[in-house]
């Protein structure tokens, strides 16, 4: 009989794979590999402004939904900064700076609410959202994961064509008729809300690793698009899944392990292809 | 019928004026030739007429309303080096493009009557076989063959092209040239092609602009690509050479390199 949470953080890996596999050639064939560093720094002002609110507030979902409205926010506005004519690492890194400045002040607010209500396990939970915290992911946030995570599935799905072809040529798409802004903002909101919707799993560091390998090796294993995207979804999936199973017996953290499998493919394969 | 008509058009960027006192006409079936040295405003021209950038003073008209209203009339095709290779589309895949975005938002399926039509505009600008290559993997004529299909797509009255001819080698140019004059002759669709080497564009041009953050000239090519006309914008150096019937413009980077005697 296989345990409620080993069966919970066995579909929120899956549902993981899912998402970072199909997101994950985007992000490399759009070199948005930067954008994950500022979607780190947005989810980690998120997670400490979310825990602001937990501990004034006490509504437990606050955590997630906080940083999944501030990643959104930072994200939308490197693209509306991208809009204005800015370089895309410039607009990165000025928004991870400003929001880098905000976490440390809301560290320092988070530190002083934390000392006047000692009864709540934040200092744990910080940890938690770093490293990711697989085994603990409840009934509500597979629940919410799932339900989000098809959502966002569906969307990838129907526009994923015209993500590649407006990362192709965005200039020629506008010409023939091609609501360019449209899709942009729209491959951007998808990167900031799935890394806040995966992040308690995954946690912030692995993240970002996960959110770039697949899609790097894939490119590296095959020149065909569909073939691309299928490596990278099951390289995704059976990362997340070996990881969990290696992580239950050994008691080591997953997300160690499913960067140290990937980062090993990606050097193995570093004689095949350019990416 | 007119197919673009500017009166003292002046292009603006962020207020500041770019280009100034454009007027001009081109009727449909035509096609304009325009040149300039590097910054003399020939991208911005070409990209106000395609609507990308909409700040200017003055008049202009395609095919007789604002240019952004008539978007479904015009194909641009862009410099190809600004297209991100990285992502391993197919030749089919770029030319299939030009023909969907007029139709609706999303694209999860293609209509394989698409793919009939893509196959056939490759075949027109002679390219058949290369459906299945990889668009990086093709040299820069077959390249500008494929941008040139896949804005042939959306069946255009108005087609402008950005520097078709820059970086590719004398016989890529040629070809490319020969696809061009084709387009003319068989669809007749009315072009705007910028360009810094006129010689292999030369007698598909109906007309000639010279450009320098004005309108220096405007006319028949006999009548623009005169010796003193392209001395005022692009120096001593320049000069037309007439061979024939045929008239040649050397107006590219000219280097002397004088030695002093041993």
């Amino acid at each position: 009989m296989i345990e409620p949470f080993l069966l919970r953080a066995l579909l929120a890996s899956l549902m993981v794979g899912i998402l970072l596999g199909l997101l994950s050639p985007l992000i490399n064939f759009k070199g948005l590999a930067f954008l994950t560093h500022a979607t780190f720094h947005a989810l980690l002002f998120g997670t400490i402004l979310g825990m602001i609110v937990l501990l004034l507030t006490g509504w437990s979902y606050s955590i997630t939904l906080v940083s999944l409205f501030v990643t959104i926010v930072v994200v939308m506005g490197i693209a509306g900064l991208e809009r204005k004519g800015f370089m895309p690492d410039s607009a990165v890194g000025i928004m991870a700076s400003f929001v880098a400045g905000l976490t440390i002040l809301g560290f320092g607010v988070l530190y002083s609410l934390m000392a006047s209500k000692p009864y709540y396990p934040l200092s744990e939970n910080i940890i938690s959202y770093l490293t990711g915290e697989i085994f603990l992911v409840t009934l509500g946030d597979l629940t919410f994961l799932v339900v989000a995570g098809i959502v966002v599935v569906f969307i990838m799905l129907v526009f994923y064509r015209d993500f590649l072809y407006t990362s192709f040529d965005p200039e020629g798409i506008e010409s023939l008729g091609g609501n360019v802004r449209f899709y942009l903002s729209l491959m951007y909101f998808l990167v900031g809300f799935v890394s806040a919707l995966v992040v308690k799993s995954v946690g912030l560091i692995t993240l970002q690793v996960i959110a770039v390998l697949p899609g790097a090796i894939s490119a590296r294993m095959s020149r065909d698009l569909r073939e691309i995207v299928g490596l990278s979804l099951v390289l995704t999936i059976l990362t997340m899944i070996l990881s969990l199973l290696i992580a239950y017996p050994t008691g080591i953290p997953p997300s160690g392990i499913a960067t140290l499998f990937l980062g090993a493919i990606y050097i193995a394969t570093a004689r095949r292809g350019v990416s | 019928m007119t197919a673009v008509e500017a009166e003292k058009l002046t292009v603006l960027y962020d207020g500041k004026p770019a280009l100034n006192d454009i007027t001009f006409s081109l009727d449909e079936g035509k096609t304009l030739l325009l040149l300039g040295p590097n910054g003399a405003g020939k991208t911005t021209l070409l990209r106000t007429i395609a609507c990308f950038h909409r700040e200017y003073l003055g008049r202009l008209l395609v095919f007789g309303d604002e240019p952004c209203r008539k978007r479904d009339l015009i194909s641009y095709v862009p410099q190809s080096y600004k297209l991100n290779e990285r992502i391993p589309l197919t030749s089919l895949d770029v030319v299939v493009m030009g023909s969907l975005y007029r139709r609706s938002l999303f694209h999860l399926r293609i209509d394989k009557k698409m793919y009939k039509k893509a196959k056939n505009v490759l075949n027109f600008v002679g390219l058949s076989g290369v459906e299945k290559k990889l668009f990086r993997e093709l040299s820069g004529g077959q390249k500008q063959r494929v941008l040139l299909a896949r804005a042939l797509m959306a069946d255009p009255k108005l087609l402008l092209l950005d520097e078709p001819l820059s970086q590719l080698d004398p016989n890529a140019r040629a070809e490319v040239a020969a696809v061009l004059k084709k387009i003319k002759s068989k669809k007749g669709i009315t072009m705007i092609i910028t360009t810094h080497d006129v010689n292999p564009l030369i007698d598909l041009g109906d007309l000639v602009m010279l450009l320098n953050r004005r309108m220096v000239a405007f006319g028949r090519p006999e009548q623009v690509l005169q010796d003193f006309v392209i001395k005022s914008v692009y120096g001593p150096l320049a000069k037309t050479v007439k061979v024939g019937e045929r008239l040649y413009c050397i107006i590219g980077d000219t280097h002397i390199y004088q030695r002093d005697a041993p």
